[in-house]
């Protein structure tokens, strides 16, 4: 009876026997998560947007209008606004248009690599400025337009991603990406697109500089 | 005062398992880590019960 | 390392193989990073030419695959030791899928360096750059890498089978299917930012903070087996509780990269527990190092022999994996894991600091250790001591790191107080932080630290090159 003084502590079959059970569901909570969570990031439809049914990645043709980011004090945290129509280059995209251009965006910002200087969503390199909310900049608003010469903030933008080398705001420029004009459309789509969507408050602290209509604060040169 | 240690869900949707479990205060994570260790309670007494043969 | 390796089993010289292509990307991670580094003080430096884009690419990838390559070694290193079996079942197909990867690999970091952009199409994404973060390569070379990974895991798979089952095999074996599996996760393209992410972190989280981290855990059973002579009962109920506490912590950890990727609110305490416990596991592979090599030396010392370690720059290496994967993975992790603090650090050079010491800490030590034991075999030697060459490699490749990762961190805090808390992020906001005197000399002082390394990195090869036909002949 000497093995009864033997503890399941040190049994190798207790601990293979713990890691599979743990690592097993572990995966499945995982996998039903991800459900879950696929469901919510679907990207929205067109008649979900017109009808004000928000979804956390709204539809393309969200480009089709004004976007805010607004302090909200159910959530303790700020979340995209979507407001009225605006023109978009001068016009109102159809749900097909604006998916199309949305694609040649996503595709242009991957095929540009634009992901190894900035971040998306937070996420990437480090050597420029996070895009997650690059539309609602308030460089956009004046500064940009008044520099490259053009009247609204998505012709600046356009302008700005074609010749990044004439219009440089600090040292450290964007090099050439040999971006052309619809290219350049599609990313300013497509960063339209992705301020509108909710990041859970990320960044925080953003909608304050949208009021202020200045970034950089009291420091700024 | 306005505050509550429990708190309605205030995200974008709702109505799905993980945010109903998510009521304030590490509700879901402890509900999860539950499910993933109290097994290993019976997994623990199954091994003593071998080892005792 | 260059010779000396034909009387080896031939899954031992393809081993060799892989770790001399690894340690030829070790240098061209560092100087890419150097470069890369260099570009943050003097923004002018290759502006158009090289670009930051390019070198950072360059620098995350080589990182990606040297490892890739270090690890593919490793397992054919010990594939025999465990299975009993010298001869993998389909080794030639072993060898030509070696030859295939390199070929690859060196294709498209040419395409990388020379063609580096395409057009905004989907023929980009298959030819030049698929522009996600440390999964770059183009969709081509991920088929190609698909292929080149089913050749290699059939050939563990069966040869374990076939052979012995220990312990530390099985749970490799069951490792690698998860660790190749993943990888499909990131082959795909979606106009969805948020999808994109959400399965790109699959690759990437359950990569570094599940399955290599558990590849890490099989590595130090096997090392201190050979090392130490530890007693593989121990050494195999030791990895259980890792992986256990690894699997258990690091799946679901996953949930703090759903903070902010436009994903639910609920991921803000999944996230937030699971991957708090992520540093747990890491402990007890430290205390598992050391107690191991204690309990090894005593047992020696009362035979009256001097020594248990029979390869000191293996075991230098190991130990510091030991201390370097809880200090870098775990503590670093740690600091900015939890939303409350992630908001203002997310996407910071924070994170920068981080990557360094976790990616050096968890696995580029432990895969040099691994190339020491590779080496031992070579020539045979019975004893291997470290030399000068050894130690300078040591101290200034870990002091480096962990002066990058201290600057970075100060750099880190900088940005998160004055661009994030302070001014509420945006351009200007962003540049305001890049622009102050503390930053800059935080920046100043990585390159400094990213030059220590490089040179350590010379001792290093130099020391791999020379240390077998040294020892050798002192034996």
């Amino acid at each position: 009876m000497a093995k009864n003084n033997a503890s399941v502590w040190t049994s190798i079959r207790f601990w293979r026997r713990s890691a599979a059970w743990v690592t097993g569901v572990a995966v499945v909570l995982l996998i039903f998560l991800t459900f879950d969570t696929m469901s919510q990031i679907r990207m929205g439809t067109d008649k979900e947007l017109e009808q004000g049914i928000k979804r956390r990645i709204p539809a393309p043709t969200v480009i089709n209008h004004h976007i805010d980011y607004k302090y909200d004090e159910k959530r303790g945290m700020e979340v995209p606004v979507i407001g009225k129509k605006e023109p978009f280059f001068g016009k109102e995209w159809s749900p097909k248009e604006a998916r199309a251009l949305l694609h040649l965006g996503k595709l242009t910002v991957q095929a540009k690599n634009c992901m190894d200087c900035h971040t998306l969503l937070g996420n990437g390199a480090y050597y420029a400025p996070d895009l997650t909310k690059a539309w609602l900049d308030p460089m956009w608003e004046k500064t940009m337009p008044a520099m490259t010469g053009k009247k609204t903030k998505e012709e600046a933008m356009a302008e700005f991603l074609m010749h990044p080398g004439q219009y440089r705001t600090h040292a450290r420029a964007m090099p050439n990406l040999k971006i052309t004009p619809k290219e350049a459309m599609g990313v300013v789509a497509f960063l339209k697109h992705m301020s509108s969507i909710d990041t859970n408050g990320f960044p925080r602290g953003f909608s304050k500089v949208i009021k202020e209509g200045k970034t950089g604060g009291t420091y700024a040169k | 005062m306005g505050f509550h240690m429990f708190e309605p869900c205030t995200d974008v949707a709702c109505n799905n398992i993980f945010a109903w479990l998510n009521q304030g205060p590490l509700t879901l994570t402890i509900v999860l880590h539950t499910i993933l260790i109290l097994p290993m309670f019976w997994i623990y007494f199954s091994e003593k019960k071998k080892l005792g043969k | 390392m260059l010779s000396k390796t034909a009387h080896l089993s031939p899954s031992k010289q393809l081993a060799m193989n892989y770790f001399r292509v690894a340690i030829v990307l070790f240098g061209a991670q560092l100087l890419f990073g150097l470069l890369a580094g260099l570009q943050f003080l003097f923004p002018d430096f290759l502006y158009n030419v090289l670009d930051f884009s390019v070198n950072r690419m360059l620098h995350i990838n080589a990182l990606v695959v040297w490892m890739l390559y270090a690890m593919l070694g490793s397992v054919y290193l010990m594939l025999p030791d465990e299975t009993g079996i010298d001869h993998p079942v389909a080794i030639g197909l072993g060898k030509l899928a070696f030859w295939v990867l390199t070929a690859a690999v060196t294709v498209v970091v040419l395409v990388y360096l020379f063609i580096q952009i395409g057009p905004g199409k989907e023929s980009t994404i298959w030819f030049i750059n698929e522009g996600r973060e440390y999964l770059e390569a183009p969709r081509w070379a991920d088929f190609g890498i698909v292929v080149v990974v089913l050749i290699f895991y059939a050939n563990v798979f069966f040869t374990y089978m076939k052979g012995k089952k220990t312990g530390i095999m099985t749970v490799m074996v069951a490792d690698l299917l998860a660790l190749a599996g993943l990888y499909l996760a990131g082959m795909f393209y979606t106009d969805n930012i948020s999808v994109d992410q959400y399965w790109w972190w699959w690759v990437i989280h359950l990569w570094v903070e599940a399955t290599w981290e558990v590849f890490v855990g099989t590595l130090a059973a096997y090392g201190l087996i050979k090392v130490l002579n530890a007693k593989r009962e121990i050494v195999e109920m030791w990895l259980w509780i890792e992986v256990l506490m690894l699997f258990g912590s690091g799946i679901l950890g996953l949930g703090h990269h759903y903070f902010w990727i436009g994903t639910p609110e609920y991921w803000w305490e999944i996230g937030a527990l699971f991957s708090a416990l992520e540093p747990v596991p890491l402990v007890a592979m430290f205390v598992h190092v050391l107690y191991d090599w204690g309990k090894e030396q005593g047992h020696v010392q009362a035979e009256g022999k001097r020594t248990a370690i029979k390869n000191g720059p293996a075991i230098a290496w190991i130990s510091i994996n030991a201390f370097g994967n809880f200090l870098g993975a775990g503590i670093w992790g740690f600091f900015h894991t939890l939303p409350q603090v992630n908001i203002y650090t997310h996407g910071t050079q924070f994170t920068a600091s981080h990557g360094h010491l976790a990616f050096f800490g968890a696995y580029a030590t432990i895969l040099i250790g691994m190339m020491y034991l590779g080496i031992q075999e070579s020539y045979g030697i019975e004893r291997m001591k470290a030399t000068f060459k050894s130690k300078m490699a040591i101290v200034l490749i870990t002091f480096g790191v962990v002066g990058m990762t201290v600057a970075l961190t100060i750099a880190g805090y900088e940005q998160v107080l004055v661009e994030r808390a302070e001014l509420g992020a945006g351009w200007q906001a962003y540049f305001t932080a890049q622009n102050l005197p503390w930053y800059i000399q935080a920046q100043v002082w990585r390159e400094i630290m990213g030059v220590v390394t490089f040179v350590g990195f010379v001792y290093l090869l130099w020391d791999l090159l020379t240390i077998g036909k040294k020892e050798a002949a002192a034996e």
